[in-house]
Parts: structure tokens; sequence; C-alpha cells
């Protein structure tokens, strides 16, 4: 027992002694003080390198990793970006060049300038990697094709034949590395193994390929044991539960840069961040699903402020027309009459989504702006019951003893399918099956034990009816992709698209390959999206326009409600965050603070 | 012709016994290395599809989520089952546990030596504790249990025992980590602090495993209370007992010959539950995000990382057969009746 007490007495004095002392040391009592945050992009792994090229590396987006510019949450324009590593750049009017001045006084943390070198040798490794701009195919769009040092801090790039419309942002997106630390990966024949696997033909060009590919393994497994920053910040220590950062002497924008230091705290579900966020622990939280109730206790916090604005991600009822009776756009019709969007919308994401104004496959702040007045000429499907049974009856659906049946008289069972760990999704499927039962359709909501398992089940096939994110802008293309893309049969192979018939290679959606468009006759959709990668603005203008109206007729899927990106922020130690709908809202606090925003709170000001 | 001297087990009855835990544990891992590696590769979902929609809904653009994804893609297991489970068997042979997908380019081997470090010692002190205060509280439970002091006792334990150790976890940290923000809620050390052996790291680190330690602790208290007062009253009827009490032997001998018999099973499940430290304590670690084996099994499981998933079990496995060995022969060592059987 004495040695019992004994050990009780010391793990309160070493306890004490920790409760006095966590957060106190005295560097974050120096300078601009900690500012804390988390990363919503990825969890914290201390295991992994300090690498960007590494998924889950010790590099955060804005803080320390850098990229060439960072995306403005346009709706409609991909290629708005606000200067980062490179100061400014211009495109050709063809699109075929790209000519990047990078940032004079730019420095990396070591003291050593960010030159062309580093963003040729950056690029270099991103070929290792693969896809967008630096794609070894030489057929797919967007490819950069050379990339020419035109002096120390100004660089080319020019694009291969296929021109996409998305190849400056894409090679604007490129994070830059140091070429002193990262360079010694690119073996000294690489630029000349590139040129072969781009240009070369027959086996040659394979095995310069598989050279360069084969290079991945090692470039994402690079450690290069320290951190070498060309951003605001530079990483000092990282452990399981947290990254701290110290502010890098040498960014180019210093002088914009308030807090001394950045402590990236590490979360395993929503409920910590909400517990941070109602202890008042964090400067800033990005997009984080929350409950009513828990909103409230978030806004009682002491300087705690909600920071809204635009999302280009909304969320559907997809529908697998392989099966019966989904294969009849009256069917699909008369569900889209019966689901009250306002009631899902307010049951299951009240905070952090808008009901769909229609389905259109666009979320509707992207919609107005690229379909301008044809937007209100779209069917909004408000509820209907007597258009729905009108619908219902045209597709040969029959009601018996007030249950709806199929036309073969059999029963019409409709299953909602969900991952269990969406909780939102979820509320939405119950409250969507409340409404069909109502209606006497038997309606009910099975789960997935999660969202991987989900996802492979959707992808073979197994669902009737399944949650889908649509309207993934500002890329036009990629808007629509998620509705006449692969997973509705449209597969692009060596820079041709071919559609593949329903239940086959992941076509689960299994709409058909062409539709009647009304006016502009009768169309491909999986074609007309691949052709948005490489129209002119007023092209895909006209694409978009007759893409709504096929997803507005045909239902692929049932939109229910945009997102809105729904940041929290305590004004108590910081303030000038960006407000409600800014352009910069969907980028890190990193970067915010580049673009001179987030200065010292005085006292008193929360 | 030899004679066995009681109580001292011969050297070569000791090496045949340990030799032949030895041989069961060794065909016990591969039999559960065996049943791991099938049943992971028949999980079904399909983790890069999961990563790319991931990525997706929390605002990256397709391009920047197919790019991430892609890097996973290269490192998916090829072969068909035949040729994965030969390569997996003889990897594990040289103690290669593979590669991790979920952390791309490190070692499975590294991951779980670094969550080791985080699950052993929390779960340890959890373990000791908990069992110093439920065999000390349940021998008073049982001595005194016609009075007022052993009917709260066992009743602590059976509260104690009954409620699920998520629901400790939580309200302690509604109660200390929100309401009255004195503890920490994540992590295993403010980030702060200079790793090293100085008083600010160390009383972090404490501080920080203050919630998890308790949590674990009073999860556990509830058994063991209510195991060595069972045991203690089977021993208060034995005839020894009541030996000791008609020859006047003081309380305190009666109470050590009353606790060092009631404990001795004890010791077995003791040594069991430091066989599953290995296994992590999986709903505090979720609840504390405590870095240790446990989360790291069910991270692995959720990002279908086969090669992680697979290490990780298979040292739960090998914690526990080595825990079963060590108990079986500890057993032998401290229990008289147990050493003379296995020498007769």
């Amino acid at each position: 027992m004495k040695r019992l007490a004994a050990i009780v007495a010391l793990a309160s004095i070493v306890t004490a002694t920790a409760c006095g002392t966590t957060g106190t040391t005295d560097s974050a009592q120096q300078g601009g003080g900690v500012y804390t945050t988390i990363d919503g992009s990825k969890q914290i792994n201390a295991s992994a390198p300090i690498n960007p090229f590494n998924p889950v590396g010790s590099v955060f987006s804005g803080y320390n990793g850098m990229a060439l510019a960072w995306p403005k949450n346009d709706p409609t324009d991909p290629n708005q970006f606000y200067p980062a590593i490179a100061r400014s750049w211009s495109m050709s009017p063809d699109r075929s060049e790209v000519v990047i001045h990078l940032q004079p006084d730019a420095r990396w943390s070591d003291g050593k300038p960010v030159t062309s070198e580093d963003v040729r040798v950056s690029i270099g490794l991103a070929y290792t990697q693969g896809g967008t701009a630096y794609a070894l195919d030489p057929k797919a769009a967007g490819a950069a094709a050379d990339i020419q040092v035109v002096d120390p801090k100004t660089i080319r790039v020019t694009q291969g034949a296929n021109r996409s419309s998305t190849f400056l942002a894409n090679l604007l997106s490129t994070v830059v590395v140091p070429a002193h630390v990262f360079g010694k990966l690119l073996p000294a024949d690489f630029w000349q193994t590139l040129k072969v696997a781009q240009h070369g033909q027959g086996a040659a060009a394979e095995k310069a390929k598989n050279q360069i590919t084969g290079l991945a393994e090692k470039v994402i497994a690079f450690d290069p044991g320290h951190d070498v920053s060309a951003g605001p910040f530079v990483l000092e220590r990282v452990n399981p539960g947290a990254a701290l950062l110290k502010r890098n002497p040498y960014f180019y924008a210093r002088q914009n840069i308030a807090p001394a230091k950045v402590k990236i705290l590490n979360y395993t579900g929503n409920e910590q961040i909400w517990n941070y966020l109602i202890a008042g622990r964090l400067d800033n939280a990005p997009f984080t699903s929350v409950p009513t109730a828990v909103m409230d206790r978030i806004r009682d916090a002491r300087g705690s402020k909600v920071v809204k604005g635009y999302s280009p991600v909304a969320v559907s009822l997809a529908f697998n027309q392989s099966h019966k009776p989904y294969d009849n756009v009256h069917v699909r019709r008369a569900l889209a009459y019966l689901i009250d969007r306002a009631q899902v919308t307010k049951i299951a994401s009240p905070e952090g989504g808008t009901p769909a104004a229609t389905t259109s496959g666009i979320h509707a702040k992207a919609a107005r702006a690229w379909l301008g007045d044809a937007f209100d000429t779209l069917e909004q499907y408000r509820v209907d019951p007597a258009k729905a049974d009108a619908e219902l009856k045209a597709a040969g659906m029959t009601k018996r003893g007030g249950r709806w049946a199929m036309p073969d008289g059999s029963p019409w069972k409709v299953r909602i399918h969900v991952p269990a760990s969406f909780s939102d999704w979820v509320a939405a499927g119950k409250s969507i099956s409340s409404q069909l039962s109502d209606h006497g359709i038997d309606a009910a909501v099975v789960t997935a034990a999660d969202y991987t398992l989900y996802l492979g089940e959707l992808a073979d096939g197994k669902y009737d009816l399944g949650f889908w994110l649509i309207g993934l802008g500002p890329s036009p293309y990629n808007i629509f992709q998620r509705l006449f893309g692969q997973a509705n049969g449209w597969q692009m192979f060596g820079g041709r698209l071919r559609h593949v018939a329903p239940g086959t290679e992941g076509n689960w959606m299994g709409g058909p390959e062409k539709v009647d468009a009304g006016a502009a006759g009768t169309v491909d959709p999986g074609d007309l999206t691949s052709r948005l990668n490489f129209a002119s603005q007023d092209e895909q203008k006209r694409i978009v326009g007759v893409l709504a109206k096929v997803a507005n007729e045909q239902l692929p899927v049932v939109q229910l409600w945009d997102y809105v990106n729904t940041q929290f922020v305590n004004t108590s130690r910081y303030t000038a965050f960006p407000p409600d709908d800014d352009e910069s809202l969907r980028l890190s606090s990193g970067v915010w603070m580049q673009l001179g925003m987030i200065r010292k709170a005085e006292k008193g000001q929360a | 012709m030899t004679h066995a001297v009681p109580g001292r087990p011969r050297v070569g009855a000791i090496a045949r016994k340990v030799g032949g835990h030895l041989v069961r544990g060794l065909a016990m891992i591969w039999v559960v290395a065996t049943i791991s590696f099938v049943i992971i590769r028949e999980i079904p979902g399909n983790p890069v599809l999961g990563q790319y929609e991931s990525l997706i809904q929390k605002g990256m653009s397709p391009e920047q989520a197919e790019r991430a994804t892609a890097v996973l893609y290269g490192f998916l297991p090829t072969g068909n089952l035949w040729e994965q489970y030969v390569g997996y068997m003889g990897s594990l042979l040289h103690l290669d546990l593979g590669r991790s997908l979920s952390t791309p380019g490190v070692e499975v081997t590294t991951l779980i030596g670094h969550a080791a470090r985080w699950t052993v010692l929390p779960v340890l002190a959890g373990t000791l504790l908990s069992f110093l205060l439920g065999v000390t509280m349940g021998v008073y439970a049982a001595i005194k249990r016609s009075g007022k002091l052993g009917d709260m006792l066992a009743l602590s334990g059976s509260l104690l025992h009954g409620v699920p150790v998520y629901v400790i976890g939580l309200l302690l940290t509604a109660i200390f980590a929100t309401l009255w923000p004195i503890m920490p809620s994540g992590g295993p050390v403010d980030v702060e602090f200079v790793p090293g052996f100085n008083a600010g790291y160390i009383g972090s680190l404490v501080h920080h495993a203050v919630l998890p330690v308790v949590t674990y602790t009073l999860a556990s208290y509830g058994g063991w209370i209510l195991a060595m007062k069972s045991n203690v009253v089977a021993v208060l009827g034995d005839d020894f007992i009541l030996a000791a009490e008609l020859r006047g032997l003081r309380r305190g001998f009666v109470f050590r010959y009353l606790a060092r018999n009631a404990i001795l099973p004890l010791f077995t499940i003791l040594a069991l539950s430091i066989g599953m430290l290995f296994g992590g304590s999986i709903f505090i670690e979720q609840i504390f995000n405590y870095p240790g084996l446990g989360l790291l099994l069910v991270n692995s499981i959720s990002s279908r990382d086969y090669a992680l998933m697979g290490g990780t079990f298979l040292v739960i496995t090998v914690g526990i057969v080595v825990a079963n060995i060590a108990a079986d022969l500890l057993y032998t060592v401290i229990d008289p009746r147990v050493r003379s059987g296995g020498a007769a």
C-alpha cells in the first residue's frame, strides 16, 4: 500500500506539473503567438516523410507546402488563381504555351533562392506520379509537352497537341520543391528519357515510360529528414497528435504573416473537431458537418464565428438504370416530384446545405452563371403528388390497396443505399423513405458498413438507388463527368472515348448512350461532356446548356441539396478572416495569411 | 532411477514444457496469420475508389484526388491469392511485414513500432493500476462483505464492470476536456515541447495519458474486484484459514494468507491482459485520439490497408500467444501444487 501511495503521489505531482506547463513554452509567448487549426484534407501521420509527393506526408498546403498558385473559388472559371511561387503568368491565345514568372524575392527556408530549376525538377517529379498536366501519354488531354527554363525566374511550358481548357489550372497547381533537396531523385538522363516516353515509338517509348513510372515509389518514399520550405512556415516538429510549424524568415511576403507558429491538430472524427471548437481551441476549422445542437454550442464559444461560402459540390440520389423500374424515365420523374428537397435538407444538412433549386447536375450558383435565364426554364420538380401519380401511371405502375406496385403486379420496394458513417446522408435517406412511404411506396434505407464498401458495391451495380456526389466545379468537364462519365459507361482509352454496356466495367448508372435533347436533337451526353475539355468558352456554354437540360429531363440523379462551405473561425486571438463568399474561402489559413489576412486581435476585440 | 525433488521441477521437464509451448505457439501464430490473410483479402470494398471519393468530398478537385489515389493504386497487391500467400509467408519468415498502403513508402514494422510505444505504457499503467486497486479492494470487499463498506465496494465493481469502456471515456472527455477543460482531449503529447528527458515533455506525456489511463483503470477495475472478492470468499472457507485463526495468528498474517491464495488465479488473467496490450484499447484510443495499435488497426481496416492490417493482427496474436506461454510458466513457478504435479 505504501508503494501504491507513492506511485499515486508521484503521478499527482507530475500531472500538476503538466497542467501548469502545457502550451506555455517560451516560443509560444513570443512574436505573433501560435495559430491553431486542423488540416481538413488529411489526418496527420507522424510516420510519413516530409514530402509533398507522399499523400500523407507532413507537408501542409499553404503553410510549408507551396504551389505555383492558389485556385480561386470561382463558380465557372477553373483558371482563376492567386499568385504564390508564381508571381504572374500568361497563356497564348491558342492555349499552346504558358510563361510563368516566379516571385523575385522567393527563398527557401535555408536561404537559397527559389529558381526556375526548382520548378523544372518539381515538374519532373510530378511526371513520375502521372496525371493531369504531367501525363506520359502524348494523346492525353492537357499534357505538358516541353518545359523550358528561360531564365532563373522565368519558365515556359508548352502543351501537347490535345489541348485542354484546364491546362493552365493544372499547371499552376504544381507543388514546388527545392531542387537541391529533391533533385537527386531524378536520374541524370531523366529529361532525355521523358522525351522518348512522350515522343518515341514502340518498345523504346514503352521502356522509357516504365522507367519514369518506376521512379514513383522512390519519390513517394523519399524522406529529406528536415523540412526545407518556400512557404510562410517550416515544419519544426510533428507527432501523432499535432504538427508544429514555425515562421519562415525567408518567405517572400513575410510581412503578411502574423503568427509566430502554427499548430495543426490531428483529428480522428468530427466529434473531436466539435470539441476543439466548443472549447475555443481552434482559430480556424474548415468545413465540418455539424448538427444544429452542436452548432449552437460552437456559436456560444467566446469569439466563435461562422463564415459561409460557395462549395462546388452537391449531393444527389442516383438511379441504377440497369434495374427495373428505374430504367423508365417516368418512374425517375415521379420520385423527383415526391421528394421534398427542402425538408430533406432541413433534416440532413441544415447548416451545410441549401435545397437544390432544381436538378440540373450543377450547383445552383454555378448553374445561374453558366445558364443565365435558361436556368429558370428548367423543370423544378416541386413537390406535386398528382404529377407523380400521372408519371407512375405513364410508366405502367399500378396502385392496389393504397400501395404502388410494378407493372406486372409484383411489389415495388424502393431501397435507398447509404454509407452508415455519413450521418447526414442516412438522415436524408430516412426522410426520403418516409416521404415515399406516405405516398404508398414501400421504401426503406439500407446502410453499408463504410464508405469504401459502399462505393465498391455501388460500382458493382448492387444498388437500385444510392447517394452520389455531383457538381464538382468549377471545370464544366468535372461537373458533368459525374453524370455522363465513367460511372455511366463512358470511358477514355488512349485519347478515344468509348461507351461500355450497362452493368459492365463500372457502368452502374446504366443510362442510354444517346438521348433526345429536344431542340438540340439526339445527343451523346458522354461525348459532349468529353468535348468540354477542349471547347472554347462559348462552346462550353452551349454544351453546358444542353447537358443541364438532358440531366433535368432524363434525371440520371435527383439533385437533393447543394453544399455550403461552412467554416469556423475564432476571433479571440486573431482577426481579419475572409468574409462570407470570399474567393479564398476554400484555401487553408496559410494561404489567407499569404494574401495579407489574419492579424493579431487587439485585447477585447473578440 | 531418478527421483523428483518436491517443489523443484527438473530442467529437462521444464525444457520439454517450454518446447511444447513454443511449438504450439508457432502453430497458433501460423494458423492466425493464414486466417487473417484470407479474411483480409476477402473484405469487400475498393480502397482506391474510397480514397478518391473521400478526397473529393473534402473539396479536392477530381484531378488532385485522382493523382493522390493513383499513388495508392500503384501499391495494391498483385498476383493471385496463392501467390500472395506464398509471398506473405516468405516475408514473415524474414520479419518483413510489407509496406503500408495508407502511408505509402513506409514499412509496416515502422508504423507498428511507432504505434506500440503509445499503446504499451498507458495500457500497461491502466492494467497494473486497475489490478492493484481491484485486488486490494476485492480483499476488503470480501472481508467486510457483511458491512456497508463491503456492499459499497462490491456495488462499485458491479457498476463499473457493466458500463462500457467507451461510455466511461466519453463521460470523462465531456467533463474534463470540454465542460471543465483541464485535460487535453487528444494526442499523446503537446507538440510544443521538445522531445527528450525534460520536465515539460515528460509532464505533457503524463498529462495526456491521465484520461486514457483513468478510463482503462475504471473499465477494468470492476472485473478485478469482483473476481478477487469471489476468490477470497472461497479461500475464507478453507481449513487453513480456520487453523490460522485458531492458532491465534495476527490479522495481518491471516490477510496475507488470504490474499496470496486468492490472487493466484488472477495472475493468469493478468498475464493475458498484458499480452492483450499489443491490441491496445481500440475505443479508448479512438476517443482520446491516442495513436496506439488499436487506432492503427481501426484505421487500417477502414482504409483497407492489407499489409498493415495483417501486420497488426499478427503482432496482437504474437503478444497473446507469448503471454499465454508466460502465464503457464509463471503458474508453474508460483503455485507449488502445479509445480509438484508437473514433476510427478
